[in-house]
């Protein structure tokens, strides 16, 4: 008898749909295999748009097709095609042309897109929220009559946003309303280094304040008005306020939704034949074993290989991913945050050792025996060996003087793990 | 097809001379001399560590060029791939420098670069036969050879293996 090739559609041609893809390409050689995307463009490295603003490289550059691990062939994309409903009884999905397109193995990987708060007069022309490279694109093309710009929220991607803004010339105000930048991945006491950083780049803060209201006139955005009733000048806004999970077109069907869309420990659904990955999937923290929903390319492409896997026939359990995972520059300062860093009020055992270039805070459980957290701003080299313990949430016994100085090196690894 | 070979460290003889950092250093210089290469622009780069483990013990650390490599899923940028010999390499054109592969490497071997802002690790020496590191160590604790050859081992755990052979 001949099998019946499977086929495997993946909503979402990002890092997880592409690595879900990726990966069943190698486990299943003959299956047919379609990416949507509701986006225009063949799918890319979503972390390099910033680049789209600051027109330091062009798409060709930033696509993901044919660049490191993403080497399959015969990896059907489609673009421009919105997948409306999925209907789980039938095994099919509905496109916005009208289209029912059948699936064997369904993936959900649409990702998340950025919160925007309901805020007076927002949806004025020049207001923007980065995340695709056509928002990417828009922003060049305004930026060309902008002089100063406004971050609304100091995390990293308004962080990134603002970075791109200032090579192109723009002045830029980040208007922050927790006391220091940040505050999602460190403490505010974690944050000095970096603060000072950003000033000496050029970059304008303004912290305790939110925005009450967004002005504009016929040429969109003019001004931001804020809570304490001053006014700012501007024309272009950045709204940085965190991203929800992409899951309203699943309102219709039987598939769990609990934020994001639910994926049990196989990253399947609740409904057979239906996994999820990325973004808009719940998943769990390694660590704690908390139910969470990332917005982390590292967890995408993760659990992306997993799901690929469990679609393709081989059980394959996730191992989770850390909550906080973030490693970057801003301006002269690199830093890395990975697991729990936010210690203020809690019984963590943290040790925090502070220099004119370098801060770092290691977090270990309250009895001081497994490693659950750290911070290194200034001097992140080999940070991967601390992931790796926090990962493995292993006994640190008798390397720790070496953790908490920060002097490990894979050599005490080797010795202790025999 | 021929086995690719790898780089395999022999614990036992390692005495800590550090002839492998300069041999690495020279090999990724731009003029492949020692004293011409320490006033080059950028500053080349060592990519093999010699550590040191109390109460005595040298451990030499590089790049494993991981199976599944985690530095290559988790580049943001597409910079890290695997050549057809099996190795895993940082093309420096398109790093960003966002460290992403750093925080991943559970080996902890992932340079920086500070004057291009690039990240570096070991590349198996493309234009040699035997890597720099290999053919200048003097005592032969470093040495390039095919998995089976080695030991037959796979290629994670060999270091411990050897680790361990060590202590019987
Ligand atoms: C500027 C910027 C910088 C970032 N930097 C980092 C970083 O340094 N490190 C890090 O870990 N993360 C970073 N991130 C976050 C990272 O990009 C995301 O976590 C990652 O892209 C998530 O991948 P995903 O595949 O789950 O979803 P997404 O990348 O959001 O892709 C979703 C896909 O689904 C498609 N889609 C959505 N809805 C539908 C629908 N109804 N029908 C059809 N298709 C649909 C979209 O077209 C897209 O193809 C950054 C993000 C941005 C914007
Ligand atoms: S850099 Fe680290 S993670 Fe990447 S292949 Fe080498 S040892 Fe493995
Ligand atoms: S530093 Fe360079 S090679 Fe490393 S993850 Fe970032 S872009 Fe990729």
């Amino acid at each position: 008898m001949v099998a019946k090739q499977t086929r495997y559609v993946i909503i979402g041609a990002s890092a997880a749909g592409m690595a879900a893809a990726e990966t069943i390409r190698k486990l299943d050689s003959k299956g047919s295999i379609t990416a949507l995307s509701k986006e225009q463009d063949m799918p890319y490295f979503r972390p390099m748009i910033p680049f789209m603003i600051t027109g330091k490289k062009k798409f060709s550059e930033m696509m993901l097709i044919g660049q490191g691990p993403y080497q399959s062939a015969n990896i059907n994309v489609r673009l421009n095609s919105t997948v409306e409903a999925v209907h789980t009884t039938d095994q099919t999905i509905s496109i916005k042309s009208g289209e029912e397109l059948p699936y064997d193995k369904l993936l959900i990987a649409t990702g998340s897109r950025p919160h925007i708060p309901p805020i007076a007069g927002i949806e004025a022309e020049g207001v923007f929220a980065l995340r695709t490279l056509s928002d990417a694109r828009a922003m060049a093309l305004r930026a060309e009559r902008t002089k100063h710009a406004v971050m609304l929220g100091g995390g990293l991607l308004n962080l990134k946003t603002a970075f791109a803004l200032l090579e192109r010339g723009l002045e830029v105000t980040l208007i922050i309303q927790s006391p220091e930048v940040l505050s999602q991945l460190m403490e505010p006491n974690d944050a000095t280094l970096i603060r000072d950083a950003l000033i000496r780049a050029g970059l304008r803060m303004i912290t305790g304040c939110s925005a009450s209201r967004i002005l504009s006139d016929a040429n969109g955005v003019n001004g931001v008005l804020l809570d304490d009733g001053r006014e700012v000048v501007c024309q272009m806004v950045c709204i940085g306020k965190g991203v929800r999970p992409n899951v309203d077109f699943l309102g219709q069907s039987d598939i769990k939704v609990d934020q994001g869309v639910v994926a049990d420990r196989f990253t399947a659904c609740n409904t057979l034949n239906v996994f999820a990955a990325g973004d808009v999937a719940v998943t769990f923290d390694s660590t704690t074993g908390e139910r969470i929903v990332t917005g982390l390319w590292t967890n995408a492409v993760e659990m992306g290989h997993c799901a690929g896997r469990n679609m393709a026939g081989q059980p394959t359990e996730y191992t989770g991913t850390l909550g906080i995972l973030n490693a970057t520059q801003v301006a002269d300062v690199p830093f890395v945050s990975m697991g729990i860093v936010h210690t203020s009020g809690t019984d963590y055992e943290t040790y925090v050792a502070s220099a004119p270039k370098a801060y770092r805070k290691l977090v270990f459980t309250p009895d001081g025996a497994k490693l659950v957290g750290a911070l290194f701003v200034g001097d992140i080299s080999r940070a991967g060996l601390y992931r790796y313990l926090i990962r493995e949430g292993r006994a640190v016994k008798g390397i720790k003087s070496f953790i908490i100085r920060r002097q490990l090196h894979y050599g005490h690894i080797l010795k202790e793990t025999i | 097809m021929s086995q690719p070979k790898e780089i395999f460290v022999r614990l036992d003889r390692c005495v800590g001379c550090h002839t492998c950092n300069i041999a690495c250093t020279v090999e990724h210089s731009k003029s492949k001399n020692l004293f011409e290469s320490i006033s080059e622009h950028p500053t080349p780069k060592n990519r093999v560590y010699v550590e040191w483990v109390p109460t005595d013990h040298k451990v030499p650390v590089l790049c494993r060029h991981c199976e599944d490599a985690p530095c290559m899923h988790a580049c943001i940028s597409g910079a890290i791939s695997r050549t057809e010999e099996g190795v895993v390499i940082t093309n420096s054109d398109k790093c960003i420098g966002c460290w992403t592969c750093v925080m991943v490497c559970p080996y902890g071997v992932i340079g920086r670069h500070l004057e291009t802002h690039k990240a570096y690790r070991c590349d198996r020496c493309p234009d040699l036969k035997t890597p720099a590191c290999v053919d200048a160590c003097p005592t032969q604790a470093l040495v390039y050879r095919t998995v089976e050859a080695f030991s037959g081992d796979v290629r994670q755990d060999a270091a411990r293996k050897m680790i361990s052979e060590e202590r019987r």
